[in-house]
């Protein structure tokens, strides 16, 4: 009878259990406290919203060359953060984490996302800003993103993984140049930087949002 | 004070989050932002993982960012209100209106549309924005180049074809 009741409860497990069961994971795990992942992702939110490239007009405006400060911050990132990362896991305090090569993951899932961002303009990391901040579309947006995230755990094992293909390895660039690892690293994250800096800037302002703003305050009338 | 930051102080200080979360008085990991999707959907259809196998397979990966998701929506509103005096309810952006049409309809279906492909085509590849073009890019790995570049062709490509630019300078 015990047996019966402790069943039954195991499967009245509610989503609020399943998202405690969450945070409780996180705890468990060696990447940082609960407050500190916490404090990235807002953080995270907060870069994100303070630059406005979660905006349509900054993803949807690059894909139609309007706008081009989601690459220029990207590029300008990645630079920076390359030659950094590089000497900061040279000196022992972190590690890499790359990505396999499953050629065919990649430039399916490539081709899908990049239709599907210039479309719905935002990708997954700037989408939740754009919820925060009252857009409606984006909701619905992530609404479909969970279908999404359903059908590719349901079919993951018959039709999703055997769609990726096999993973060719961990390559990171250095391993091509040995002897030279930190030259290399030092030249592709100033190659980056100047793309950044070398892209035309050029914006395309939302009037919506700019009409909240007073007058002397507007980023188009400066 | 200003309300929008350029987007050289916004590269700076993303930077300087990846760095912290990368090291290892930070987080020891990557950035991630696509994995909470399917955890989230394993967690609101209340899956099986016993039956499903990609649910173990992204336990780790999806709580992490589950918890950094709650971040990201409380940090986003917050600027949004305070800082950036952005928040609004809306339905249809306004470049929509000026590029495709104003069909509130149109745009909702879109979403939903590009939203359902978006996760399906960042869970194929591994990553998404964040895991891939930042956090991968920043290790040099090769498969976040591949990723990278496809994107940037496909997103250049879209834009194009799908919205309506001739007639204006």
């Amino acid at each position: 009878m015990a047996d019966i009741i402790f069943v039954a409860n195991e499967i009245n497990t509610t989503v609020t259990d399943r998202v405690f069961k969450m945070v409780e994971n996180v705890i468990h795990m060696e990447h940082g406290s609960v407050a500190l992942v916490f404090l990235i992702g807002v953080i995270f939110g907060g870069i994100i919203q303070y630059t406005r490239v979660d905006k349509f007009e900054k993803i949807a405006g690059f894909s139609m060359l309007k706008d081009t400060i989601i690459p220029k911050m990207l590029f300008l990132a990645v630079g920076i953060t390359t030659i950094g990362l590089y000497f900061m896991i040279e000196a022992g305090q972190g590690h890499y984490h790359v990505k396999p090569i499953m050629v065919q993951g990649l430039v399916i899932g490539g081709i899908l996302f990049g239709v599907s961002m210039a479309i719905l303009g935002k990708c997954p990391g700037t989408g939740p800003v754009s919820i925060a901040e009252g857009r409606v579309d984006v909701l619905i947006g992530a609404i479909g993103g969970l279908f999404g995230g359903l059908v590719f755990t349901l079919y993951y094992d018959d039709f999703f993984k055997p769609l990726m293909g096999e993973s060719l390895g961990t390559s990171i660039l250095p391993e091509f140049f040995k002897g030279h690892e930190a030259l290399t690293a030092i030249v592709f994250g100033l190659a980056v930087i100047a793309v950044a800096i070398a892209i035309p800037k050029k914006e395309l302002f939302d009037e919506a949002d700019l009409n909240q703003l007073p007058d002397n305050q507007r980023p188009d009338r400066k | 004070m200003t309300n929008r930051l350029p987007w050289w102080m916004g590269g700076i200080l993303m930077s300087g989050l990846l760095l912290l979360t990368f090291s290892i008085y930070g987080a020891d990991r990557a950035i991630g932002a696509s994995t909470y999707v399917p955890y989230a959907a394993a967690l609101i259809f209340d899956l099986d993982p016993e039956k499903y196998s990609y649910i173990n397979h992204i336990k780790d990966s999806g709580s992490w960012e589950g918890v950094m998701l709650l971040g990201v929506l409380f940090g986003g509103f917050i600027t949004s209100v305070f800082i950036t005096k952005s928040f609004r309810v809306s339905l249809i952006p306004t470049a929509w209106k000026t590029y495709k049409n104003n069909s509130v309809l149109s745009r909702l279906l879109w979403s939903f549309f590009s939203g359902f492909i978006m996760i399906i085509g960042a869970r194929l590849a591994g990553g998404c924005t964040s895991g891939h073009f930042m956090s991968g890019m920043s290790q040099m790995a090769i498969s976040s180049m591949i990723f990278g570049g496809v994107v940037l062709i496909t997103l250049v490509v879209t834009g194009r074809l799908f919205y309506n630019t001739k007639g204006d300078k």
